[in-house]
This record gives C-alpha cells, sequence and structure tokens, in this order.
C-alpha cells in the first residue's frame, strides 16, 4: 500500500516538490505523465493532481485537462475508493471534471470561479489560515489535524472561489460536511472578508471532498509548507515561533510544516511505512 | 445606446485552437468542428443624458490612441458605434455564436476607473465585459446543427457533455443568426437566476 500516481500534466509545475511531500511521509510516490498507457493507473493505490496551469489555462482552469482519458481513468479507480487530491490546479480540473461534489455521477456541479474581493482582483499568493470541518473527508485528509486547531498554509491562485449556481448543491455541500477545509481568522473565528477570506469562496471552503470523502479539491499547496523552513519567519503563530526557533538549527529546519498534516493523514490512511529520514 | 469593442487576436490563438481540437474529441461520428474563435466584448454604457456623437468619439479616440483595450501587436478591433452596429448583430458568414458573461455583475469598475484616470470620459457609466465564441459547425445532414453543437460543446454539464462555458459561474447566450442588439444588452446587463438541478 502506498504508491501514488503524481500526475505530470502538460503544464502543471509543482509535480516534483508534491513528490517530496508525499516521500516524506514514507508513501511511495512517482510522477506519471497524462498519457500513459491505460493499464498503468490502476498500478497506484491513490492519486495526486499537482499544481500549476495544466494546458496553460485555455478556456478556464483545468477545462481542458479534465477531459483527458487519464483524468477518466482516475475516476473510476477512486469509484473503487482510492483517493484523489487535486491541489490548486488540480482541484479545478476534479471540479472542471464534475468528481467534486459528486453528488449526482456525470454532473459538473461546480466551478472554481475567478477571487472575488472588495478593491482586490486576480492572482494572489500568501499564507492563509485553516480550520478542519466534521465531514466524510476527515479520515483521509484530515485525521493529523487536531480537532479545532488553526493551522496555516500558502495559497497562490487567480481562480480559487468555489462557487456553485445551484442552491440544492450549496445546501448539500454545508449540511454533509463537504467543505472540509475552511478560511479562518488567525484566532479560529470566521474570515470575515479580506485578506483572512482571501477569495470569496461560498461557505469559506479552501477544500471540498466528494460525498465519500475519498476525492479532495484543495486549493492551498500543503507541498510548500511540509518543511518548517517554509514557515515564513514573521508568522505571529506557534508555526512561527516554532521556526524562529529553529534558525541556526538545520536538523529542526527539515522537521514537519504544517502542510505535512495533510499528507501525514492520508499516509496513514494508506497503511503508509516509515517516514523517510530527514535529509535522505 | 451603448457601444460595442470586438477584440481578437490576430497572432494564432492558441486557447481557441486547443477549444478546437478538445472540441473535436467530444462529438459524434457525422458532426464536424470546422473552425472556432473567440472574441472579446466590451461594452461601453454612457449616462443617459450624454450625447451619443461626444461620448463615441471619446470613446473612440481611447480605443485608437490608448493601447487601454487593444494591443496593436497582436490584437485586432472592431469598435461598433450606435449608427454603425444597426439594430441586429450578425455572426460572421458561416458561423455562429455563443455569448458567455460571468453569472455575477458584468461591469468591470476596475477598468472604468482606470480607464478615467488615464483617459478621461465624461458620461461613461459602465463597461461591461464578455466573451464570445464563433463556431463553423456541420451535422449529418449537412447544416449547422446548432442545437446538437450547442449541447456538445455549450454550458459543461458532465466530462463528456460541454466545454466552453462552466454555468456555475457563467452564462451563455447562443446567437444562432441576427440577433437583436436589445437582447443582447439585456443579457449583459440583467441579474441572472439561480441554476437548479438534480442535487
Amino acid at each position: 500500500m502506498g504508491r501514488v500516481a503524481v500526475v505530470q500534466i502538460p503544464g502543471v509545475n509543482c509535480e516534483y516538490e508534491t513528490t517530496r511531500a508525499l516521500e516524506a511521509v514514507g508513501l511511495m510516490a512517482r510522477i506519471v505523465r497524462w498519457n500513459e498507457p491505460a493499464s498503468v493507473w490502476s498500478e497506484f493505490d491513490a492519486y495526486v493532481i499537482p499544481g500549476g496551469f495544466a494546458f496553460q489555462d485555455r478556456i478556464r482552469a483545468g477545462a481542458i485537462a479534465a477531459k483527458l482519458p487519464a483524468v477518466d481513468r482516475i475516476a473510476a479507480e477512486a469509484e473503487s475508493g482510492k483517493p484523489v487530491l487535486g491541489i490548486c490546479n488540480g482541484a479545478q480540473v476534479l471540479v472542471e471534471a464534475g468528481l467534486v461534489p459528486g453528488f449526482e455521477h456525470g454532473r459538473v456541479e461546480m466551478a472554481l470561479a475567478p477571487n472575488a474581493a472588495p478593491r482586490r482582483a486576480g492572482y494572489l499568493c500568501r499564507w492563509v489560515w485553516l480550520r478542519t470541518a466534521v465531514g466524510p473527508g476527515r479520515s483521509w485528509y484530515a485525521s493529523s489535524i487536531p480537532d479545532g486547531e488553526v493551522i496555516p498554509m500558502p495559497i497562490a491562485h487567480g481562480e480559487g472561489r468555489f462557487l456553485t449556481a445551484d442552491p440544492e448543491v450549496l445546501r448539500r455541500i454545508q449540511e454533509e460536511g463537504l467543505a472540509l477545509f475552511r478560511y479562518v481568522s488567525p484566532s479560529g473565528g470566521p474570515a470575515e472578508g479580506y485578506p483572512h477570506d482571501p477569495n470569496g469562496a461560498m461557505l469559506g471552503a479552501a477544500g471540498i471532498t466528494n460525498r465519500a470523502g475519498n476525492i479532495l479539491a484543495f486549493m492551498p499547496h500543503p507541498e510548500r509548507a511540509s518543511w518548517l523552513r517554509q514557515v515564513p519567519l514573521e508568522m505571529k503563530h506557534a508555526w512561527g515561533e516554532k521556526r524562529r526557533a529553529a534558525v541556526g538549527r538545520w536538523d529542526a529546519l527539515e522537521g514537519p510544516g504544517p502542510g505535512r498534516l495533510l499528507f501525514e493523514s492520508l499516509a496513514r490512511k494508506l497503511g503508509a511505512g516509515q517516514p523517510r529520514e530527514v535529509g535522505s | 445606446m451603448s457601444a460595442i469593442l470586438l477584440v481578437r487576436l490576430k497572432i494564432t490563438d492558441l486557447s481557441a485552437w486547443t477549444a478546437l481540437e478538445t472540441g473535436r474529441r467530444l462529438l459524434d461520428p457525422g458532426y464536424t468542428l470546422t473552425r472556432l474563435a473567440r472574441e472579446q466584448l466590451l461594452m461601453f454604457e454612457p449616462e443617459p443624458d450624454v450625447r451619443t456623437d461626444s461620448f463615441e468619439r471619446s470613446l473612440g479616440e481611447a480605443v485608437r490612441h490608448s493601447n487601454f483595450f487593444v494591443n496593436p501587436n497582436k490584437e485586432t478591433f472592431r469598435l461598433l458605434t450606435a449608427a454603425e452596429r444597426g439594430e441586429t448583430w450578425s455572426p460572421p458568414e458561416g458561423a455562429w455564436g455563443v455569448l458567455t458573461r460571468p453569472r455575477e455583475d458584468t461591469r468591470d469598475e476596475r477598468l472604468r476607473e482606470s480607464l478615467q484616470r488615464e483617459h478621461p470620459m465624461p458620461g461613461l457609466r459602465a463597461i461591461r465585459r464578455a466573451r464570445v465564441w464563433w463556431l463553423g459547425t456541420r451535422g449529418p445532414d449537412g447544416g449547422t446543427a446548432i442545437p446538437y453543437f450547442s449541447a456538445a460543446l455549450g454550458d459543461l454539464r458532465g466530462p463528456r457533455h460541454g466545454l466552453l462555458v462552466n454555468p456555475h459561474a457563467e452564462a451563455s447566450m447562443i446567437l444562432p443568426g441576427a440577433v437583436p442588439w436589445t437582447r443582447v444588452e439585456r443579457f449583459l446587463t440583467e441579474p441572472l437566476p439561480a441554476l437548479t438541478g438534480a442535487a
């Protein structure tokens, strides 16, 4: 158990660091090109579509990649319960393919629309604060995150606003706890507007799962927060204090960052082996 | 009455090319997508009491000389004033269109404000944004088969159905032939109802 395909679609640019982050929690990650033969996909226990700009975001972010045969095959593998994690552009692919929230099979029920904040539009790269909710995705992607804990994570997107025009879809996402990760204030309260709510997503969602919980469309970049050295020195938070205390100590800087918790949760679910030794 | 600016790339439009290639893979045998082109549409709304001729003259100067809307190195444009555009909007010969707009307010207030800073235009109430895809299509009987192609390539409903528009973020209007400009203006200005589905 624990073989993860990191899907390399033309235009993605986070496949190598995502692979390293997966390996750091003991998973066997391999970069797999989008045009590999159909038989290759079933060899894996999990799939990660990393961030970037698949097909240069032509038409819309994720629109072209969602039509790839590889995504069809990953969707078929997910039906048997295998996890699929889409990070940023990968989340856009999953939404455009109709895999999240997936109330009705084969129907696209959401969009990841351009960011919307008062007097602020376009691409946004910054650290945000997240909190997990109770829902079916918790055991897959948040079991290592203590209940109620606020964790920092970087975002980098221009189209990250989860949006549905169907009020029934919105109601069910809320009622069934599918908005697993939400943007919050640093104290854990609701993110009331920019900058804590960076994009105006419905329900303040940063990550939404399908009903089974095994597919997660996640806008932040956990692979960019998987090592303590990646946490900004100036962060006003326990993670920032940890980072400042680690200055000059290489072994401490190579310790886990907050994004590691998401990958650890996945590894735990997959029953993966011991994390790789730091620095190996 | 509003003025319309249509801007398209004069270099190869790789988005349209990729949409063409991807769209062809979504079609049933016997249906052919022969071409696909894309234009940005900007609608300039004057204040009600503004004189049309002075407003359009000022807009024409802004479009031609400010480099604000058009990069002449890579784009070409058509500015359709009230007098030039007539009562209806006709697709290019042999084509039909899918006009798309954001589901939310189509006004680009940031663009209007920056234009006013750089090239003051008294009487400009709003600038609205939309996009139009022009399709050349042929069905098994030799006709354009617009209902089939608009279902196959228009609003995204599932992984194999729809491509050009995600209806949760955008709305679309089919331009099968000459369409009254008043209808286009209504589509670009009116709020949209929620979608309902079988969730």
